[in-house]
């Protein structure tokens, strides 16, 4: 017992990397057995990080359960794991659908061993990112996450998988080659890459480096951050690997890379750029907000003009992480100012946005991928009157759409309000414009809606059995049930969320 | 009994309805109906009960029945949610809960319950009607249960839900709330019948077109929390709240705060209750059942826009100079010329719905102008009559339509449309209740004297028009209560009177008793609700009945607002509108044969024309708005932008990156270091070959060599040593 | 006492008696026997040596011994290799083994 609390993150962080071992010792040829190891053994992380939510104290600041040993110790770097208020719900996302992606994933035939052991190992890749307070930590996670995706996407992917997979990788990558300079920088000049440290003296740090002015330094700095996470939220102009990878990946692969891979970039911006450059996030805030507002109106336009119906959801996420990302430029704009209550009020929406987006895309994913392996095809021209055939399914996506269209009762809407409310004030404009976005959500929910299920019903599948399989039931209930309770009772996940981003941006 | 639970409990037996049939009960028709219809008489129980209270408690304005909890934290304060009902709330949950229960149990004869299932029936689309035989041995063609029955109640439960919710909530979210809810209900049961491409079509631009008006109404809300850090009614219209909001100048110039919140809000408005240049959607709403029709038209849906703006009513007067302010007059504006829009348009409708759907939006811009003039009380007054007499039609309407199936089905002569007025006639005889309820909705509608309801709320609009000396309102007003009244008559007299026009209308049948019941209930209402608020001058019957209406919901806002003084010009002026209209269109409809052409169409000319094809604007909105929409989102966003500027820069880097590589190939690395790397390789393999003749494989052959080359060195050697000294 | 020029005249003609065996026979199994023979001439010799110039020290007594050993294991494996070869190629004929040739 006091192993397991000393060490409560480690445990969830690496629990899915021995799971993984563990599922590539299994005998290759009986994959029911991998399959239910491997949900089996990610449900232990859940479990892990269930505890850790129990035990967690929201009114007590900094990080907790915190981690520290030596690692890289010649050159600084310690392997520091924490969580606080605003990682914590990432955690619990994640270990939450990593088992229910498992599951969406029983369906897959070919090569089960590999196919669960990458799987577990994202999980581990994603669980470090939001968990280590030690910067090169985190970029060795970052960059460990890649890999199993770009595999998963090449191997297990549809027609065009080559192209998706290669572009996500390589724009990634482009992403993070200025990061991990700027990171090598930072602890050059503070001599840590410690990040509690980190926080109290790189944004005070006042002399000229490199022959620089400090602040060109940091400017150079805080893009080199900006842009790599900016490429996986993603923002506008950076989104174009996104619909590709999507409609590309195994549904699974789908489902983990809009629930939690996107999630990375945000949580890039909350845990890195806001606390580390507040004067430069403060300054460029209004780019950020320009171009989030840009991936919420044509993040939306371009779902709306898709006649693929996995490429619709997909572009359904640019318009949704773009309200994340308005609420954090809102904060980082007015941190610290008169309005401070405002981006508080706007950080609480991009943080609580972030987990209902986790929700309802892994959700829609899941379900055009039901459709997928009935049907295989994804032009929404191809289906049609679909729902006296599969009346389950019908409801399920009407629920899960109407999650994503941000229908008050259900999670989105909270959030939506949260971010629109909060940057209202800041940013009159840049809202009242990605306004226009929320209305097209609309239009293009319903376009799918109206293309998949209604209208006269398609002869083609009339002989198909498409109606949802009990074990897809259970995949997607717990994702519903959330999006309900989060509607009605926000105030279970906004509680921890608020009082971690009252301390960070009051 | 302490009410403040009681009120939080209201909305909640509808919500448990729909999950259960949804989840559980599919199957069993009866099953479902049941827990609907008894859920939702919960619910009307305790509204009733609510309302009992309310009108007991003395000083309701000041103390009305609430209570809060919180809901979730932002920042250091905690957003609350919770209950509220004070005057106005009492009086439209009374309205709600009646229509509501009158139209739940409607819904179970329309959709033929007890009948047997169609062979042909597909859920989505209609029931085609099944054959039966009766004792004889006889085929009959009868109508045909809805094949998803159950489903139907389960969504007119939770827009039960979202409707009450709305109307018990105490803050501006939780109206949002209910009103999105009842928004998506909407959309789900305009498109109930979703395999027809018509329905499809409606109910997603019910959905888009309401949600422009809301996606204003929540940037209003955010102005208002962010000003305030509330969206409670009680603190939010208290007077040194709206006064900060009116001092605040907001991000328009020459615009207040509380001025821009309040044309934010009014958006919501137009969307929902169908105000031009929003009201496109809700004629075409007209292809969900017709129990939907009553449920989004009359009683609840479109009534919750105008809900709204009363409610804001302090928000929109606050900073009123010199009695006018730029939202007022646009909310005045807006009202009357849809009321006059509307009403010219229903002239030329030959569907029985649509001409009530019309009529609808006519009426809601009384309303909304009514408030736009400062007149809210008598705006809350017609709605209150409104939704029962409008329930009263569409139901009407329905047990119509239904009747001339009848006779369709019994004919079996399916070419002719059961909704058209011009296929009906002389109904009377076969539909008796139906007739006589359907007359006094409709003598309601246009405002007959003395006796219906709607003459008095009507009134009460007009006198406060002209009281105020708002002339052209008061004058659009008039003029769209006479074409009011035409048109009632135009569709009382070709559904009811004279001769029937076709051989379904002959052989039209009365309905159930589960419709008629619910036609009668509200017939009752459609003349007893306009009692409780005759005005106090009125000669004759004023003061005998206590405007108890104008009292009541007038202290909503604490200061009872003075009833206007009385005058005979507008009293004369609506009873003279309503008789003329009536009579004018008894005249020029009476006789109106079989196959014969509108004689209205032959009077106006083109101008009938464009009011049949509403004057073109869905036309317009596909042309201006639609299309160019669409064209930017498919092909200038993800063709042009997406695929062709970011991915093509992508690409060519891609490219660039891929040309520069070659380049280095073909200068350095093939040439170069593959040369050397190959020349090493080259000569070894030469040498090789050109000694592979020695290897012949033959032991003895290598063994002679050995023996050579022993012999050879060996003599040298020997050689050399002896050359040593 | 015999000169020991005898005994290395005697092993000299012993090898090039077994030499000429190997170089000049075809049949494989004639080849082994001369390369016997040739181990036996360097035997005479290390005997002989040590006989006349080392007598007290045992190194080629323990020499001989030595190619003793390693002949019987060559005659083993040779004759073995022979067998395969035959039962391959129906031939102990070595100039017909050029599987090797280049």
């Amino acid at each position: 017992m006091d192993f397991i609390n000393s060490h409560l993150l480690s445990l969830i962080l690496f629990t899915p990397t021995v799971a993984a071992a563990v599922v590539m010792l299994l005998p290759g040829a009986q994959p029911k057995l991998l399959r239910w190891v491997a949900l089996l053994a990610s449900l232990v992380p859940l479990a892990l990080s269930l505890v850790a939510w129990m035990r967690f104290d929201m009114f007590a600041g900094g990080f907790q359960f915190e981690e520290l040993a030596g690692w890289y110790t010649s050159i600084g770097s310690n392997y520091h794991l924490g969580v606080d208020g605003l990682s914590l719900p990432m955690v619990l996302l994640t270990t939450l659908l990593t088992p229910l992606c498992i599951l969406a994933a029983f369906s897959i035939q070919e090569r089960v061993r590999v196919f669960l052991a990458l799987f577990l190992l994202l999980e581990t890749g994603m669980l470090g990112v939001f968990l280590s307070l030690d910067l090169l930590l985190f970029f060795v996670f970052w960059e460990v996450g890649l890999v199993p995706m770009y595999f998963l996407i090449n191997q297990w992917g549809s027609k065009n998988r080559d192209y998706a997979s290669l572009k996500f990788l390589i724009y990634t990558m482009g992403g993070s080659l200025g990061l991990l300079l700027a990171i090598q920088m930072l602890r050059m000049v503070v001599g840590t890459f410690d990040l509690p440290v980190l926080y109290e003296r790189w944004p005070t740090l006042d002399q000229s480096l490199f022959g620089l002015p400090i602040g060109t330094v940091k400017t150079i700095a805080f893009w080199a951050f900006t842009i790599a996470f900016a490429i996986k939220v993603p923002v506008w102009p950076f989104h174009t690997w996104l619909p590709d990878a999507h409609t590309e990946a195994p549904t699974a692969g789908s489902m983990i890379l809009a629930g939690v891979l996107l999630k990375l970039g945000a949580y890039g911006f909350l845990r890195l750029v806001l606390p580390l450059y507040p004067a430069q996030a403060q300054a460029f805030a209004w780019v950020l907000a320009l171009l989030a507002v840009a991936a919420i109106v044509f993040g939306a336009f371009a779902a709306w003009g898709q006649t693929d119906f996995k490429r619709l959801v997909a572009y359904s996420s640019v318009n949704h992480m773009g309200f994340v990302v308005l609420g954090i430029a809102a904060a980082a704009w007015a941190r610290g100012t008169a309005s401070a209550a405002d981006a508080v009020i706007a950080m609480n929406g991009a943080v609580l946005q972030m987990f209902n987006h986790g929700l309802s895309a892994a959700g829609m994913f899941f379900l055009v991928g039901v459709l997928y392996e009935r049907t295989h095809t994804r032009e929404l021209d191809d289906y049609g009157g679909l729902f006296p055939l599969a009346p389950i399914y019908g409801g399920i996506l009407i629920f899960t759409s109407m999650g994503s269209l941000g229908l008050p009762g259900l999670g989105g809407f909270v959030s939506e309000f949260l971010v629109v409310r909060g940057s209202w004030p800041i940013f009159p404009v840049f809202t009242a414009i990605a306004m226009l976005g929320l209305l097209l959500t609309g239009a293009y929910v319903l376009k799918a809606i109206q293309k998949v299920l209604h209208g006269p019903v398609n002869a083609r599948w009339k002989e198909t059995a498409l109606e949802i399989a009990p074990r897809e039931v259970v995949a997607i209930a717990p994702l519903m049930v959330l999006m309900l309770v989060i509607g009605l009772w926000p105030a279970w996940l906004l509680n921890v969320i608020n009082a971690a981003v009252s301390r960070l941006f009051g | 009994m302490p009410l403040e639970p009681l009120l939080w409990l209201i909305p909640l037996p509808p919500l448990v309805a729909f999950f259960v049939i949804l989840l559980f009960t599919r199957s069993h028709r009866r099953l479902s109906h049941t827990l609907a219809i008894g859920l939702l008489a919960v619910s009307w129980l305790l509204a009733m009960i609510v309302f009992a209270g309310a009108v007991r408690t003395g000083g309701l304005a000041e103390h009305p029945i609430q209570s809060s909890i919180p809901w979730f934290p932002t920042g250091s304060t905690v957003f609350s949610i919770g209950t509220l009902i004070d005057p106005l709330g009492a009086v439209t949950l009374f309205f709600v809960a009646w229509t509501l229960l009158a139209i739940f149990v409607y819904s179970v004869g329309y959709h033929n319950f007890g009948q047997p299932r169609g062979e042909h029936d597909t859920p989505g689309l209609p029931p085609h009607g099944a054959r039966s035989m009766d004792a004889s041995g006889h085929g009959h063609s009868v109508p045909s249960v809805e094949p998803l029955y159950s489903r139907f109640f389960a969504f007119i439960s939770l827009f039960a839900f979202g409707m009450l919710l709305l109307v018990v909530s105490d803050n501006l979210l939780t109206l949002f709330v209910g009103w999105e809810i009842m928004g998506l209900c909407s959309y789900l049961l305009i498109g109930f019948w979703y395999g027809k491409d018509s329905a499809k079509r409606a109910a997603v631009k019910a959905f888009l077109t309401t949600r422009v008006g809301d996606v204003f109404m929540l940037l209003g809300l955010a102005t208002l929390y962010a000003q305030t850090g509330t969206l409670s009614y009680r603190t939010l219209f208290s007077h040194e709240v709206l006064a900060r909001l009116v001092e605040t100048p907001s991000y328009i110039p020459g615009l207040s705060m509380a001025a821009l919140a309040g044309l934010l809000l009014f958006m919501g408005t137009v969307g929902k209750s169908a105000q031009w240049p929003l009201h496109v959607w809700l004629p075409d709403a007209m292809e969900g059942p017709t129990p939907v029709s009553a449920l989004i038209h009359a009683a609840t849906m479109v009534s919750a826009g105008v809900y709204l703006i009363v409610r804001c009513f302090p928000l929109l007067t606050a900073g009123l100079v010199h009695g006018s302010s730029f939202t007022l007059s646009l909310i005045a504006f807006i009202g009357a010329f849809s009321a006059m829009f509307a009403a010219t348009i229903a002239l030329a409708q030959n569907d029985i719905k649509r001409v009530l759907a019309y009529s609808t939006i006519s009426q809601l811009g009384y309303m909304v102008a009514a408030v736009g003039i400062g007149a809210y009380v008598a705006a809350a007054f017609h709605l209150l009559t409104h939704a029962f007499f409008k329930a009263l039609l569409f139901l009407g309407s329905g047990s119509v339509i239904h009747g001339v199936e009848h006779g369709v089905f019994h004919t079996g002569d399916h070419q002719v449309d059961a909704q058209d007025m011009f296929n009906m006639g002389g109904l009377r005889r076969r539909m008796p209740i139906t007739f006589a309820t359907f007359l006094i909705g409709g003598l309601a509608l246009s405002g007959f004297p003395l006796i219906t309801a709607g003459f008095w709320s009507k009134d009460e609009i007009l006198a406060d028009a002209f009281g105020h000396g708002h002339l052209v309102v008061f004058i659009t007003l008039a003029l769209s209560a006479l074409l009011t009244a035409f048109y009632t008559a135009r569709q009382i007299t070709l559904t009811f009177l004279g001769e029937p026009r076709s051989e379904a209308a002959r052989h039209a049948h009365e309905s159930v008793w589960t419709m008629t019941a619910p036609l009668v209930l509200l017939s009752v209402f459609a003349i007893a609700a306009g009692w409780v608020g005759i005005p106090e001058h009125f000669p004759g019957l004023g003061g005998v009945v206590p405007n108890w209406f104008h009292e009541f919901v007038g202290s909503t806002l604490g200061e009872a607002p003075e009833a206007v003084a009385f005058s005979a010009v507008p009293l004369l002026t609506s009873i003279g509108v309503a008789l003329t209209g009536l009579g004018l269109g008894w005249l020029v409809y009476r006789r109106v044969p079989a196959g014969a052409p509108d004689p209205l169409a032959r009077a106006l000319g083109p101008v009938h024309t464009l009011l049949k094809n509403k004057y073109y604007f869905d036309e317009l909105y596909d042309v201006i708005l639609v299309r160019p929409l669409r064209w930017f989102g498919e092909t200038f966003v993800y063709q042009w932008m997406d695929r062709g500027l970011i991915d093509g820069i992508l690409h060519g880097i891609g490219r660039l990156a891929g040309a520069l590589g070659s380049f280095f190939r073909r200068a350095i690395d093939l040439p170069i270091i593959n040369g050397f790397g190959d020349l090493v390789g080259e000569s070894t393999k030469r040498a090789g070959r050109s000694l592979r003749v020695l290897q012949t494989g033959r032991v003895q052959q290598y063994l002679l060599i050995g023996l050579v080359n022993v012999v050879v060195v060996g003599a040298l050697l020997f050689y050399l040593s002896a050359l040593r000294p | 006492m015999v000169p020991l020029s005898w005994y290395l005249i005697v092993a000299a003609a012993l090898f090039c008696l077994g030499l000429y065996g190997v170089l000049a026979r075809r049949n494989s199994v004639a080849i082994l026997m001369g390369i016997e023979l040739m181990l036996n001439a360097v035997n005479l010799n290390l005997v002989a040596f040590w006989r006349y110039l080392e007598p007290a020290r045992m190194s080629g007594q323990v020499f001989a011994v030595m190619v003793f050993a390693v002949a019987a294991a060559e005659a083993a494996v040779g004759l073995a290799l022979i067998i395969s070869l035959y039962r391959l190629k129906r031939t102990v004929v070595a100039d017909e083994a050029d599987l090797l040739r280049g």
